[in-house]
């Protein structure tokens, strides 16, 4: 086996790696770069406890190997905190009461950041078709979709007070022109 | 861990090729052979990744010539394009419905085809969309319709040394409409217990024409019913007609008992699944929005998800 040198950028930072062939980036995110947000459920795509943002899209880290990081950009929960602050996504889901035994909510937070990406301000079917993939055995969804819907209020507000220049984290105003300049129509 | 294995990441077609005619398992999203690996069965001693392969790549709609998807087109890309509700919806409601959101991200259509399912959610729409399939090798490309492209469970008319790089579908007329219905027992993350798809012309008279009808679920391989289409061709829409296609189709599909449902039940399904997907595309053919969904209600009291009581919070 031959292991593989991987340059990414993982939550806003360079790193250069060498990983074995054969190493989920699920394993690879725990073991090798002390990313412990990222959860073992699963392990076959089911659960979404495992999910990270890979270039701004939502996929299930135990189905991806590390070694096809090369140029890519990972982003976990640990990248969406400030310094000073957590992300409104995060705040809200302590305030709604989005956290049961807390296993899957870290893959929670990262699909409610690609819902956030894709809608603006989704609606609460749009949250519930966005979410399908993570699995909550707290059965906790309600709550959850409510965290949702408020940390878009919070954004919001936020916004209204700094105004639209406010950036947040893992939030790519562009990503709806990026994707759909993935299409060539003639 | 996964098994054991040796990685390729070729960016050149033809390494890819050779790769593959050595007995390395081509891999794009890994939705089916990651899985299948970390289930304890090994797949091959080496893997080549296929990612990075340009011929493979290409997400195109022309109008009056159709769709050119690349094999690495993902479901992701299919569900949020307009262009596929408007002229493909059965494509929509298929590629939308494959597992989840993290997992429409990586699966390729191109992987869709070749994992050979028969539970695939994304063929049944292609083949009654006359999808054509393009295989290339080192010595050039194939062109193969869907229908014949599969030879047996999980066989295809490809050769060792080929893959499938891009399947190209036909533009739609406007006088056409598609549709396809997914049984399943949950919202998501389920495989299709049955999914019948169909696909119709209908002229200012109401006469079918062009009529498909695609099973999933119900033989080795998804496959089109061709019994059924001839019963609806060049025919008057009414109930009457479509309910005798709907006993064409049961008796054509042969699907087989598991431990998701028995065959009685899916064939039971198989009849009345295609009399409600007939009325839903001949409801799109002549409607002036194809892009708005239809209520897909298959027995009295379904409840969609927009229905189900709503907890306040």
């Amino acid at each position: 086996m031959k292991d593989i040198v991987v340059n990414f950028t993982l939550n806003g930072r360079q790193c250069k790696k060498l990983v074995p062939a054969n190493k989920t980036l699920l394993r690879f995110l725990r073991e090798d770069m002390y990313i412990n947000s990222v959860k073992e459920g699963c392990n076959e795509g089911e659960c979404g406890a495992c999910t990270v943002l890979l270039d701004g899209h939502p996929v299930n880290s135990c189905l991806v190997l590390a070694a096809e990081l090369e140029g890519k950009t990972v982003l976990t929960v640990e990248g969406l905190t400030d310094d000073d602050r957590l992300h409104p996504i995060q705040e809200a889901f302590i305030e709604a009461g989005a956290v049961q035994c807390g296993y899957c909510t870290p893959g929670m937070i990262m699909s409610a950041v690609a819902c956030l990406n894709l809608y603006g301000h989704p609606t609460r079917e749009q949250i519930r078709k966005e979410m399908e993939g993570n699995i909550c055995r707290c059965t906790g969804y309600t709550r959850i979709a409510d965290a949702i819907l408020l940390s878009v209020e919070k954004m919001d507000a936020i916004v209204a007070e700094q105004g639209a220049d406010v950036a947040f984290r893992g939030i790519d105003k562009n990503f709806v022109e990026k994707w759909n300049a993935s299409y060539e129509v003639k | 861990m996964l098994n054991d294995f040796e990685l390729f990441m070729p960016t050149d077609f033809n390494e890819a090729c050779a790769l593959k005619a050595n007995g390395a398992k081509p891999v794009a999203g890994g939705t089916d052979v990651y899985v299948n690996m970390h289930g304890g069965k090994k797949e091959a001693d080496q893997v080549v990744d296929i990612k990075n392969l340009a011929e493979l790549k290409g997400t195109s709609y022309t109008a009056g010539q159709g769709l050119v998807l690349g094999a690495l087109t993902s479901h992701r890309q299919i569900e949020e394009w307009d262009v596929i509700k408007k002229n493909y919806y059965a494509m929509f409601q298929g590629c939308s419905q494959v597992g989840s959101v993290q997992i429409r991200y990586r699966a390729t259509l191109g992987g869709n085809i070749m994992n050979g399912a028969p539970s695939a959610d994304s063929i049944g729409p292609m083949l009654v969309h006359d999808a054509v399939c393009v295989v290339k090798g080192p010595n050039g490309e194939r062109k193969i319709p869907l229908d014949k492209f599969y030879t047996g469970f999980k066989k295809f008319d490809i050769q060792p040394d080929e893959l499938l790089a891009r399947i190209e579908i036909p533009d739609t007329p406007a006088n056409a409409g598609s549709a396809y219905y997914k049984y399943m027992r949950r919202g998501a993350m389920d495989l299709a217990l049955m999914g019948v798809s169909a696909y119709v012309e209908l002229d200012e008279n109401d006469v079918m024409s062009h009529v498909r009808i695609a099973l999933t679920t119900a033989g080795p391989t998804p496959m089109r019913s061709y019994s059924a289409e001839a019963v609806l061709e060049g025919q008057k829409y009414s109930d009457e007609i479509i309910i005798a296609a709907a006993e064409a189709v049961a008796s054509e599909g042969k699907p087989r008992s598991s431990w998701r449902s028995s065959a009685e039940f899916r064939v039971r399904l198989l009849h009345d699944v295609t009399i409600m997907v007939l009325h839903e595309a001949v409801k799109r053919a002549k409607a002036e929005d194809k892009a708005q969904p239809i209520k897909q209600v298959l027995y009295k009291g379904q409840q969609g998800l927009e229905e189900r009581p709503k907890v306040q919070g």
